[in-house]
């Protein structure tokens, strides 16, 4: 391992260090007379983990639609890798490596585990054995490996959860858009999962964008956050910076200190 | 890999023992019936492997009767050669129901459902408006060659069957796993770098081509053709066969063409009454057995086994 590696495990600071992998220019998203995405612009930078926070119905999830290519923006440019992906289908986009998990419904839920993960698979691995060995890889990775035969609408929340991660691990991601993973998750749960997205980061070499409601777990483990009210932009910096701002308080508490 | 799997094994014996059955017996009558089974089988599981993508296809018909129709125009009009103008059906339907697939396929459920049924009765007023195609009267005198003549009921039956093992193979490889993830839920293959529409038009078109060959098949069985054989009524018929059988394995709509086949046979006297019949066969089958026969023996089975383990 070379030292930008290692510097990538102990503390860091590198909100603008590695190059830049997504970048968003004055997106906008409208439906009907709602905004919900409005001139948000901003860049993901290799190897960070970027957190992308706000209120309930803060565009997030919006965000990351339009970003993955499930829906177009109304307006704004999106470019992915040093390609503009602005009208990029869902599937050109995912095969480019940004992979993103979804808030609900984010399984196969009559299929089995491995089922779900080989589907994730089939893109880049052509031969049943490879696809099967990536399929076992994956579900070590995310504590799976015993439940490979269950249906995933029978699994634990908590190992539902996992299998979403799984599902897009498997899709070799260079970029992966994590939609509130931590949901409902106990503690321990909670723990493992900010460890295996460390570990996602600093031993698979994948740069990560997390919506996340969880502040504690936000504030542990992003390099730099976002955050968004109402579609916009509120503020962006170091998770220090971002608790102590007055407007991104004020956004959340509904008054100021 | 027949070892492993005895029912693959018996569904094999079957159809050599109905192909032996089709080459050996002196009655044409009981070697026709034979032929309608596996027919209707075919009809059957074509339009299951549309419902692998969830989506109800009425124009199996549409397709099955394209099929039947190149044939008989390959051979009565073009004169070609017996089986080139067999293979021409598939080829057809094929290259047709990828037109349709790629235009319609982008909507889905009720929509989906409508278009192929309008599609289906729009295809058989073409050919009821096309003098060439003898209008409504159809097409007549589609015989297979006289050497071939004693043995085109087991080539018939062995065609069919074919079909029946191509189908089941697809479905057990990775594409017809994809293709029920995309039932599931089609946003998750999409999220991984599947190319969602275009895997739905695939498989389209692997139903259709066979059910295109069940067509060419069924013109040379019949010899005579006609508009009326391919009304949206073939495709309810299928789902009839598919939810009496079961949806949840390709044995279902399998065992469901055998039974109502055989019963279709008892039934002819009804006359027009027989159409009720299998509509309530299959009102009856949705209240009461949701998962078909297939579906009552995987429960029956489950049933023992807890009984056993639990109370
Ligand atoms: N397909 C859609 N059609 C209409 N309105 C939509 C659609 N998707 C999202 N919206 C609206 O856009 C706004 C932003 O929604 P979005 O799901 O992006 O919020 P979010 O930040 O992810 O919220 P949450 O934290 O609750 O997940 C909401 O007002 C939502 O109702
Ligand atoms: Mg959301």
């Amino acid at each position: 391992m070379n030292d930008t590696q290692t510097d990538t495990l102990s503390g860091y600071n590198k909100s603008s260090e590695g190059k830049i992998l997504l970048k968003a220019e004055s997106l906008e998203r409208k439906f009907g007379g709602l905004t919900a995405v409005a001139d948000f612009s901003f860049e993901l930078h290799e190897g960070e983990i970027l957190g992308l926070i706000g209120p309930n119905g803060a565009g997030k999830s919006t965000t990351f639609n339009l970003i993955s290519g499930f829906i177009p923006p109304t307006s704004g440019t999106l470019s992915f890798l040093d390609q503009n992906i602005t009208s990029k289908s869902a599937t050109y986009i995912s095969r480019m490596g940004l992979i993103r998990t979804f808030q609900h419904e984010s399984l196969l839920s009559e299929m089995s585990v491995a089922d779900n993960i080989i589907i994730a698979t089939t893109h880049r691995l052509k031969t049943a054995a490879a696809r099967q060995e990536k399929m076992r890889e994956m579900a070590k990775l995310t504590g799976l490996e015993d439940y490979l035969k269950v249906t995933a609408s029978s699994l634990p929340h908590g190992l539902q959860r996992m299998l979403s991660i799984a599902i897009a691990l498997a899709a070799e991601p260079k970029v992966l858009c994590l939609d509130e993973p931590l949901t409902g998750l106990q503690g321990s749960e909670v723990k493992a999962a900010l460890d295996l997205f460390e570990m996602i980061r600093s031993e698979l070499g994948i740069t990560i964008l997390l919506v996340e409601h969880n502040m504690r777990a936000v504030m542990r483990i992003c390099d730099r956050i976002l955050v968004l009210n109402h579609g916009r932009l509120l503020a962006a910096g170091t998770p220090e910076e971002v608790s102590q701002n007055d407007l991104v308080i004020e956004a959340y508490l509904g008054h100021k200190k | 890999m027949l070892k492993s799997n005895p029912g693959l094994a018996l569904c094999i014996l079957i159809a050599i023992g109905a192909i032996c059955f089709a080459l050996f017996s002196g009655d044409p009558y009981y070697v026709q019936v034979v032929i309608w089974v596996f027919a209707n089988a075919a009809l059957a599981v074509t339009l299951r492997f549309v419902l692998l993508i969830g989506e109800l296809n009425i124009a199996t018909a549409a397709f099955f009767g394209i099929g039947a129709y190149t044939t008989a125009v390959a051979s009565t009009i073009l004169g070609w050669p017996f089986f080139i103008s067999l293979l021409a059906a598939p080829v057809i339907a094929g290259v047709i129901s990828s037109l349709f697939g790629w235009i319609t396929l982008r909507t889905k459920g009720p929509y989906f459902l409508l278009i192929s049924f309008a599609f289906t009765e729009i295809v058989r007023l073409i050919y009821t408006k096309t003098e060439a195609l003898g209008g409504n009267s159809g097409m007549i005198g589609m015989f297979p060659p006289m050497e071939l003549d004693a043995y085109f009921p087991a080539i018939a039956i062995s065609i069919l069957a074919a079909i029946l093992f191509g189908l089941y193979a697809a479905e057990r490889s990775n594409l017809g796993r994809v293709f029920k993830a995309i039932k599931n839920n089609e946003d998750i293959p999409r999220s991984v770098g599947l190319n969602v529409i275009g895997l739905k038009i695939l498989c389209l078109v692997i139903a259709s081509t066979a059910v295109g060959l069940v067509g060419g098949v069924h013109a040379y069985t019949n010899s005579v053709i006609a508009p009326a054989d391919f009304t949206y009524f073939v495709a309810v018929l299928a789902l009839a066969y598919v939810k009496i059988g079961g949806e949840g394995h390709i044995v279902g709509p399998i065992i469901g063409a055998t039974i109502l086949t055989l019963a279709g046979q008892f039934l002819h006297s009804f006359g027009p009454y027989e159409n009720i019949f299998y509509g309530a066969i299959i009102i009856g089958a949705l209240l009461l057995v949701p998962g078909g026969i297939v579906g009552l023996g995987v429960r029956f089975k489950a049933g023992t086994l807890m009984g056993r383990a639990g109370r």
